[in-house]
């Protein structure tokens, strides 16, 4: 092959790579459209008024208070046009305000995300770190005792209730042993940091504060540990089937046979080839973790977007409710077109395809 | 990819900046309380750092625009109000920062600034001040507690004295009046950052951030998720100065998890644990249960286009005379107790004794009031626990009761938000709801009656029962103290006895405590952060 003809390989590879990211990020657009006229059209359907629930009995009966909250939320006016007021003002990063609190669900959002993104992302770190040591070991001993352990702690990560398992984690680790501190995210003794990124640990190591950032890590242990539980159940499952699929494969055996080490099989050819499996699994596992933490956060006085969530549902607060429901559904997304890339970059049959 | 030069790089980079980090400021272990703005506060308080748990009900840091418990919790802690309670005593208003006299009409309520008290900022408070407030609330339409200056009009006559004016006779001023979102600001200070009297007010902003009352405590962090942090006003001057270094009142929303805390040294005081919780905690913890100010009752609706036949007193009675309020009871752990009435205990005109099962009457009623056995639904809000009493436990022992009585009850459970509007709306046929004080009077029980706001609710009008009105009207308008307790005495006796509503529980509230004085229930603002101190 020429100098020229490799070049323009290239070419086209890039070419094909970049009409597919194109091609991927039209389709979370449409799709995120999609997300925010269910979610309203939901929100708006729920039974109940929203008013009566967020003024209370003795607001509610007062004709002046309901109507001037009638008029600022825009109560009275057709639901086509709240929606299209409610998507104007979207695409100028307007979430709207909350009824519960009148401040603005973007800012109430951008707290609460950050306190659930740092437990999620420390515990999907440690969940695939985990998973991928335990299953491809289990796969490794298939139907031996090593396999059969593995499989049992895996079901019991999957079938032990999370909320029961916090309660328990926390009762012991904090109560009986005393080697986690309390509920929430920071002593009571010590102050937030100044807001950078939202994550406390992060923050602290930026404001050059040592004291507040151990404090931090030490209260994200007890609740990542209860979430990662059940994701390394998930996950461990997951590995073990993909890894027991690529043992079997031509590319395995050639080079075991071409004498390359087993570590070397294991990190060249085994988890390259289980990755894209692995990947989408963990992309769905980690939107999961940033959804669904409702009860552990609830166990851990942890101020996140479940707890947020948990908060304007009771309330009906349909603004903080649709925050919340394009706050996931734009995660999902992200999380999907994530992996959707680097699937294209990891294996170009995707891209081509 | 990462090259392991730079992977290098990276670990040294990340060691240097911990290694600067332990030499730098930010929190000490030996300074916790290191806020940002708090000056000197704090300064010879002396008590260490209290920390409170309860599961927010937290919307603003405005006390003009407040009406949930835990931002009155907070909020009273930083402002201070014409008149207030003592402890858990919520029979008669005290001064605060005035003393009050009202005209024989009861008409016309003098306040008179008492001493030179002075704001957190040491500015001295003034009429200027009352005026401002409490217009600024009646101005705002948008504020949820607007409605508690409702026909009352606000004059300043001289620099310690205001006068507040009502058409109608209201002996519940002196009451309204204590409640926090009557806290008095500092004019100057809240209009310097956009405070008016009107719905374009806006200093809730400001007032999120920065205190201006006259509090012992003044506002160092609030955030409406998870905690706000309180420290002392360095330049009180009143009765009761701050006696911890720092207050954190955090979100909890578990009672379990309230529970981990306190016995773990977490925190010092839970506010939001049920019966059965108490019920087990040894001697090391002090609880405190008493009956809340919140009712729990049955509403039977008397409009015969939703109720169809059983739209009759005597059905109403039937199931009055059907429960065991006892077995009811047992439900809701130590320190509840049955509703004698509409009237919780702890207010003017309560009754000593609630109702006795009675199956011959109950029976006798049924008879008459045309029952052919069929089911009648009975709909609660199965997600907002009161006082630790699950509404879905008790309605299973209500129904079964009923049930033992001849009338057959379905459970027809739902969201607070949903249901919610079927019982506002009056289109409940038959319902469990509960019901708390507006302000700390009772005249906030005078809704129940007929032709009045909850009484519409059950279909119930004044002509229905004429008799009843009258005692309404004679309990609104009272002018004399003693009267007004006869009064309300005899609306709670007429209430019992017959109307759409029959009264069940009134649900205690728990506290438990470690190493701290002082803990009271008070309806107005649950528990007095100013009345608390460390254990001697």
């Amino acid at each position: 092959m020429t100098r020229v003809d490799t070049a323009a390989a290239a070419r086209t590879e890039r070419s094909a790579l970049l009409r597919y990211v194109a091609r991927r990020l039209i389709t979370s657009i449409v799709l995120m459209l999609g997300v925010t006229l269910v979610v309203f059209t939901l929100t708006t359907l729920v039974p109940g008024d929203p008013l009566t629930a967020a003024l209370g009995e003795g607001a509610s009966q007062n004709p002046a208070t309901v109507a001037a909250y009638t008029e600022r939320f825009g109560l009275d006016r057709p639901l086509p046009e709240r929606y299209l007021l409610y998507l104007s003002a979207l695409f100028q990063g307007d979430l709207g305000t909350s009824i519960r609190t009148t401040r603005p669900v973007a800012e109430e959002l951008s707290r609460a995300l950050p306190a659930t993104a740092e437990i999620a992302l420390c515990a999907i770190v440690l969940s695939v770190a985990v998973a991928v040591v335990l299953g491809t070991l289990a796969a490794y001993r298939r139907d031996r005792a090593t396999d059969q352990v593995v499989r049992v702690v895996s079901l019991v990560g999957l079938s032990v209730p999370t909320f029961w398992m916090a309660i328990l984690v926390y009762q012991l680790f904090f109560l009986r042993l005393g080697w986690a501190p309390g509920s929430g995210r920071l002593s009571p003794a010590l102050n937030p940091p100044p807001r950078i990124t939202g994550l406390f640990t992060i923050d602290f190591v930026l404001d050059g504060d040592p004291v507040g950032f151990f404090d931090a890590a030490a209260h994200l242990v007890l609740p990542v540990l209860v979430l990662s539980l059940f994701t390394i159940g998930v996950l461990t499952r997951f590995v073990r089937t993909s890894v027991l699929e690529v043992l079997s494969s031509d590319y395995v055996r050639a080079a075991r046979a071409k004498g390359l080490s087993e570590p070397r099989v294991i990190t060249s050819y085994l988890l390259r080839g289980a990755s894209l499996p692995i990947l989408t699994m963990t992309g769905i596992a980690f939107g999961g973790l940033l959804s669904g933490t409702v009860l552990v956060e609830a166990i851990f006085a942890w101020p996140g977007l479940g707890t947020y969530a948990y908060q304007a549902a009771i309330n009906l607060d349909l603004p903080a409710v649709m925050g919340v429901g394009l706050a996931v559904g734009l995660v999902y997304l992200l999380i999907n077109l994530v992996v959707d890339l680097l699937y294209g970059i990891l294996d170009p049959r995707v891209r081509l395809g | 990819m990462i090259r392991k030069p730079a992977r290098a790089s990276l670990a040294l980079a990340a060691s240097a900046a911990l290694l600067i980090s332990a030499c730098s400021g930010g929190n000490s272990a030996s300074n916790p309380s290191d806020s940002a703005d708090d000056g000197d506060a704090g300064a010879g308080a002396g008590g260490g750092t209290l920390v409170v748990d309860t599961a927010f009900s937290l919307e603003t840091g405005d006390p003009g625009r407040n009406y949930v418990p835990t931002g009155s919790i907070v909020l009273h802690a930083m402002y201070e109000t014409l008149l207030t309670f003592d402890g858990d005593d919520e029979s008669t208003p005290v001064p605060a920062l005035a003393t009050m006299e009202a005209n024989d009409a009861a008409t016309e309520f003098t306040f008179t600034l008492t001493g030179d008290r002075t704001f957190s900022d040491g500015s001295p408070i003034d009429a200027d001040d009352v005026v401002f407030s409490l217009e600024r609330l009646a101005g705002m339409e948008s504020s949820k507690a607007n409605f508690l200056m409702a026909g009352i009009e606000v004059t300043k006559v001289d620099d310690t004295t205001v006068v507040l004016t009502t058409t109608e006779p209201s002996l519940q001023v002196p009451a309204i009046v204590t409640n926090p979102a009557l806290s008095i600001l500092n004019s100057e200070l809240v209009e310097a950052n956009g405070g008016t009297t009107d719905d374009t007010d806006a200093a809730e902003d400001f007032l999120g951030s920065t205190s201006a009352g006259s509090g012992p405590y003044v506002l160092d962090q609030l955030d409406l998720t998870s905690q706000v942090v309180l420290v002392p006003n360095p330049d009180y001057d009143g009765e009761k100065p701050a006696a911890y270094d720092r207050i954190v009142v955090r979100n909890v929303t578990e009672p379990a998890t309230q529970l981990t805390n306190l016995r773990g040294g977490d925190s010092q005081l839970a506010l939001d644990l049920s019966g059965d919780q108490v019920a087990g905690l040894g001697s090391d913890l002090d609880v405190n249960s008493v009956p809340g100010a919140q009712s729990i009752f049955l509403l039977l609706n008397q409009d015969a286009g939703v109720s169809g036949t059983l739209a009759n007193p005597a059905f109403a009675e039937a199931v009055r005379y059907a429960l065991d309020y006892d077995a009811l009871l047992e439900l809701a752990g130590d320190g509840s107790v049955e509703a004698s009435g509409v009237i919780p205990p702890m207010f003017l005109g309560a009754l000593e004794e609630g109702v006795t099962q009675d199956l011959d009457r109950s029976a006798a009623a049924l008879a008459e009031s045309g029952y052919q056995g069929e089911t009648i639904s009975l709909r609660f809000p199965n997600d907002n626990p009161v006082g630790g009493v699950d509404f879905t436990t008790l309605g299973e022992r209500v129904q079964s009761q009923l049930q033992a009585a001849g009338i057959q009850v379905s459970l027809a459970p739902g969201p607070f938000a949903s249901e919610i509007d079927p019982y506002v709306d009056g289109t409940g046929a038959f319902s469990m709801w509960y019901w708390g004080p507006d302000f700390a009077d009772s005249s906030s029980f005078l809704p129940f009656g007929p032709g009045e706001k909850v009484g519409l609710r059950a279909g119930w009008t004044a002509d229905a029962a004429p008799d009843v009105a009258a005692l309404v009207a004679a309990a609104k308008t009272a002018t004399d103290p003693v009267e007004r307790e006869a009064a309300f005495t005899d609306y709670a006796t007429a209430m019992q006895e017959s109307g759409a509503f029959v009264p069940l529980l009134v649900p205690a509230r728990h506290f438990a405590s470690s190493g701290v004085d002082g803990v009271a229930y008070n309806s107005n603002w649950t528990v007095d952060l100013t009345d608390l101190s460390p254990a001697e």
